[in-house]
C-alpha cells in the first residue's frame, strides 16, 4: 500500500551514489507497493463483477429444494438435471440453432450492408449526406416498444410472421443504423490519401474498399460485429413478439417460456443462462485482442 | 418461410411431416384398442376423443390454429395440445397448436390485434377478453355457451354472472373452461407451534395469528404489497372491509372512505409490526411463490402454483400446508373468482371449425383429466363430481368450495373496463406504499388514489 513509501527512512546526507541508490531503490518500491493496492483493488472488482456468473452456475447445479431453501455458496448435492432437462426434454439445443441463425444472420448482413452504407457517408460528397448520418442514428435511438406493434403490421404483410427470416429482418432494422454509425467512425480514421494511391495504381473503387480500407478497419468491423450478434442473440421483446412456434424459439425467449404463470423455474433457468452465455464468451475471448484495438482504434490519430 | 409443423409439442419436430404424425396417431389408435385403456390413459382418453367427430359443418382441409395458455403444468399443456391435435386429424382439419404463456398474452394479442394475425381460437382471461370484446375483436359464442352449459347440469352461477352478455356488448364472446382464484396457503407446523390449528377466518385474525407465530427470517404475512396482479389480493381485503371503488353505478370512484381508512390502518400496522417479508412492497409476480418455497412465509395467498411447485420439489413442505378460504372483513368475506375462456376472433376464417373444438374441448372426459393434472376450479355444475374436486386433491377441492362460495369479479363493485384500468394501474397497492414507504398520512394517500381513480373512471363515462 501507500504506506510503505512514508515509512521508508529518508537518507538526510548522502553522496551522489548513495542518493541515488536511494532513490533506486524508492523507485523500486513504490511500484511494488502500488501494485499491491492495485491487485487487491482489482481482486474486488473481480469478484464483484464474476459473483453473478458463479451464482448463475452454481444455482444451475441445485436441486430445487437447495435452490429455494438454502441459499448457500456452493452446492451441497450436485446435480446436472437441470442441463438434462433444458438439453433432453426441452430441446434446448434448437433454441440455440435458432439463436445461431438469426444472430449469425444479422451480424453478416448487417456488417455487410453497413461498410457499404458507412463508406458511403465518409466517402462520397452528395446531398443531405449530413442528414442521412443523422437520420440513421435516430432510427436507432427510437425506442423497441414504440416499433414493434408498426414492426409487426409490416412482418405480416411480408408474409414473414411466425419465422426466424422475419426475426432477421427485424434486427437489421435495428442492427444497422448502430453499425454504420460505428464504422463510419472507424472508416474516417483511415487516410482517403491510401484509397487515391491504390486507384492511381488502377485499382476501382470497390477495389479500394475491398483491399485498403476494410482490412485496415478490422478491429472496427470486429467490434461491430460482435456487438451486433450479442445485441441479437440476447434479444426478447421482438422475439417474443414475431415468434410463436416452439421449434422456432431463440434462447431468450425459449427461457422466458421457463417462467409460467408466477412459478419460476430457477435451476433449468440458470442452466440455460450458463449454456447461452458460452457462445458469446467463446467469441469475446476469441476477438478479444482485435475488440481493444476496435475500440480504441483513431483515438490518437490527429 | 419457417413454419412449424402442426404441434407435437416436440421442439425439434421441423423434419416430421404432417402425414406421418397422422400414420403415427392411426398407428397408436390401433394398439390403443388393443391394449386397453388402462395401459395407456393418455393416448387412450385423446384418441376416444377423437372419434367423437365435428359437426357437418367443419369441412375437411380447414386448416386451424389455437393459441392455448401455458400453465405450470408440462402435463396439462400436452394434454390439451394432444387432445386438440388428435380432434383435428380425425376431423380433416389440420389443427396448430401453439401453447402461449399467459405472461406475454397480452403483447401477443396486441400485436396480433393490429396486425391481423390472430389465430382462430385462443385461451384468455376475463380482462382481456373484456377488453378484446368492447373493441369488436371476439365473435358471439352463445350457442356453444348455451349447448354446453346445457349438456352438463349448467354453469356455476358466479361464472355464470362473469359471462353476463351486458358486460360484453350484448352477447357471450367466451366459453369458460376453468375458474382460478386465490386460496389461503399456511403454514401448518410453524402455526402448530404457536397453538393455531384452525385457519383464520378474519383478516384481524390473520394478522393475530402471524404476529405470534413469525420468526423471522420466517414472517408471517407472506402477500405482496407491490404493484403486480399477486398485490391486487390488497383490493379484495380493502372491499372486506367495506371499502369501495366507485359506487354502484360503476361510474364513479369512492375510495375515500372510513372504510378504506380502516383497511389502511390494518395493513400499515402490520407492516409496522414487521409481518411482511422485506421487499414486499417491490416483489414481481413470484415474490409470494418464492417466499413460500424459501420457507419464508407463514401465510400466503395463491391461486394453486406453490402447491403444485412444492408437490413436485418439497414434499416436506407441501405436507406442512393447509389450504382454507381467504379469511373475510368487517363487512363479509370477498374472494373473487376469475374465469379462464376459450374465445373465438372475429378475424377467425374458420369460426365454425373453432367453434367445434371448442365445444370438443368442454366433454367431460377431457375436462376430468385435464383438471387433475392442471390447477383450475370446475365451471360446469356436471364437473364438481369429478373424483379431483372430490377430496382427491385438498387444493383442487378448494377451488371446487370458491367456484361455490367465491365472489363474482369485481364484487362488490362493478366489473368494468374501468375498474380493469384501475387494477392494471395498481392504485390500491400503490396507496398502501404511500402509507408504509412514503409516509403518507392516510387521508393523503387516499386523496391521491381517489384522484387516480377519478382520472380513469372519467375516461369510459
Amino acid at each position: 500500500m501507500a504506506s510503505v513509501p512514508a515509512t521508508t527512512p529518508r537518507p538526510r546526507a548522502a553522496g551522489p551514489t548513495q542518493g541515488g541508490r536511494a532513490v533506486e531503490h524508492r523507485a523500486r518500491r513504490r511500484p511494488a507497493a502500488g501494485s499491491v493496492g492495485a491487485y487487491l483493488l482489482l481482486a474486488v472488482v473481480t469478484v464483484l463483477l464474476l459473483f453473478p456468473v458463479y451464482w448463475m452456475l452454481t444455482i444451475s447445479l441445485k436441486i430445487p429444494r437447495e435452490i429455494n431453501r438454502v441459499p448457500s455458496l456452493w452446492p451441497q448435492t450436485v446435480t446436472l438435471d437441470n442441463y438434462r432437462e433444458l438439453l433432453g426434454e426441452r430441446g434446448f439445443l434448437t433454441n440455440l440453432r435458432n439463436s445461431t441463425i438469426v444472430a449469425g444472420s444479422v451480424t453478416l448482413v448487417s456488417l455487410f450492408i453497413s461498410s457499404l452504407a458507412a463508406y458511403s457517408l465518409v466517402r462520397f460528397r452528395y446531398r443531405f449526406r449530413g442528414l442521412v448520418g443523422r437520420l440513421i442514428l435516430f432510427g436507432y435511438l427510437m425506442p423497441t416498444s414504440l416499433l414493434f406493434i408498426p414492426l409487426s403490421i409490416i412482418v405480416a404483410r411480408l408474409n414473414l410472421g411466425n419465422s426466424l427470416q422475419g426475426l432477421i429482418v427485424v434486427y437489421l432494422t435495428f442492427s444497422m443504423p448502430l453499425s454504420t454509425w460505428l464504422l463510419t467512425g472507424y472508416f474516417r480514421g483511415v487516410p482517403a490519401e491510401l484509397e487515391e494511391q491504390a486507384m492511381v495504381d488502377g485499382a476501382t473503387r470497390m477495389g479500394a474498399l475491398l483491399r485498403i480500407v476494410l482490412p485496415l478497419s478490422l478491429p472496427g468491423l470486429v467490434a461491430v460485429g460482435i456487438f451486433t450478434f450479442t445485441a441479437a442473440w440476447n434479444e426478447l421483446l421482438l422475439a417474443l413478439i414475431f415468434i410463436t412456434s416452439e421449434d422456432l424459439r431463440t434462447v431468450p425467449l425459449a427461457l422466458q417460456y421457463l417462467i409460467t404463470g408466477d412459478v419460476y423455474r430457477w435451476g433449468p433457468i440458470m442452466a440455460g443462462a450458463v449454456l447461452s452465455s458460452l457462445p458469446v464468451v467463446i467469441l469475446y475471448f476469441a476477438a478479444q485482442r482485435v475488440m481493444v484495438q476496435g475500440a480504441t482504434a483513431g483515438s490518437v490519430k490527429g | 418461410m419457417v413454419r412449424s409443423p402442426a404441434n407435437s409439442g416436440d421442439s425439434v419436430a421441423t423434419t416430421r411431416p404432417a402425414l406421418t404424425r397422422r400414420r403415427l396417431l392411426g398407428t397408436a389408435a390401433g394398439s390403443t384398442a388393443a391394449l386397453g385403456l388402462a395401459a395407456a390413459p393418455r393416448s387412450a382418453l385423446a384418441e376416444m376423443l377423437a372419434a367423437r367427430r365435428a359437426p357437418a359443418v367443419v369441412q375437411g382441409g380447414t386448416k386451424l390454429t389455437y393459441w392455448g395458455g401455458l400453465i405450470f403444468s408440462d402435463a396439462a399443456n400436452s394434454l390439451l395440445e394432444e387432445t386438440i391435435t388428435a380432434w383435428g386429424d380425425a376431423n380433416g382439419v389440420e389443427a396448430e397448436v401453439v401453447m402461449i404463456n399467459q405472461n406475454e398474452t397480452t403483447q401477443k394479442v396486441s400485436a396480433a390485434v393490429e396486425s391481423n394475425t390472430l389465430p382462430d381460437a385462443l385461451d384468455m382471461g376475463l380482462d382481456l377478453q373484456l377488453l378484446l370484446s368492447q373493441q369488436g375483436q371476439l365473435a358471439p359464442l352463445d350457442d356453444v355457451y348455451d349447448r354446453v352449459g346445457a349438456a352438463q347440469g349448467g354453469w356455476f352461477p358466479g361464472v355464470d354472472a362473469a359471462m353476463a352478455p351486458e358486460r360484453f356488448g350484448g352477447t357471450r364472446t367466451g366459453v369458460p373452461f376453468g375458474t382460478g382464484g386465490n386460496l389461503l396457503f399456511r403454514r401448518t407446523d410453524v402455526l402448530g407451534e404457536a397453538g393455531f390449528t384452525e385457519p383464520p377466518a378474519t383478516w384481524q385474525e390473520l394478522s393475530d395469528q402471524a404476529r405470534e407465530a413469525q420468526a423471522p427470517p420466517i414472517f408471517g404475512m407472506g402477500f405482496a404489497l407491490s404493484n403486480v396482479g399477486d398485490g391486487n389480493v390488497q383490493v379484495s381485503v380493502l372491499q372486506s372491509y367495506g371499502g369501495r371503488i366507485a359506487d354502484d353505478a360503476g361510474t364513479t370512484p369512492t375510495i375515500k372512505s372510513e372504510a378504506t381508512r380502516a383497511y389502511l390502518e390494518w395493513v400499515s400496522a402490520a407492516y409496522r409490526d414487521g409481518l411482511f417479508p422485506p421487499g414486499a412492497t417491490t416483489w414481481d409476480g413470484a415474490g409470494d411463490n418464492q417466499a413460500y418455497l424459501a420457507g419464508q412465509a407463514v401465510f400466503i395467498a395463491n391461486t394453486g402454483s406453490v402447491h403444485l411447485s412444492a408437490r413436485e420439489e418439497d414434499p416436506e413442505l407441501d405436507a406442512s400446508t393447509a389450504y382454507s378460504p381467504l379469511p373475510g372483513g368487517p363487512t363479509g368475506l370477498v374472494s373473487p373468482l376469475g374465469p379462464n375462456v376459450r374465445a373465438i376472433p372475429t378475424s377467425s376464417r374458420n369460426a365454425d371449425a373453432a367453434k367445434a373444438l371448442i365445444e370438443h374441448l368442454a366433454n367431460p372426459e377431457f375436462m376430468a383429466e385435464y383438471y387433475a393434472v392442471a390447477i383450475y376450479g370446475p365451471v360446469l355444475q356436471a364437473q364438481r363430481a369429478f373424483p379431483i374436486y372430490s377430496g382427491e386433491s385438498e387444493v383442487h377441492t378448494g377451488l371446487a368450495n370458491l367456484v361455490e362460495t367465491g365472489t363474482a369479479p369485481a364484487a362488490p363493485d362493478v366489473f368494468n373496463a374501468a375498474y380493469a384500468e384501475f387494477n392494471a394501474n395498481f392504485l390500491v397497492p400503490k396507496m398502501v406504499q404511500r402509507v408504509v414507504i412514503d409516509n403518507y398520512t392516510l387521508d393523503q394517500a387516499m386523496d391521491e388514489t381517489q384522484a387516480a381513480a377519478e382520472a380513469i373512471y372519467a375516461k369510459y363515462r
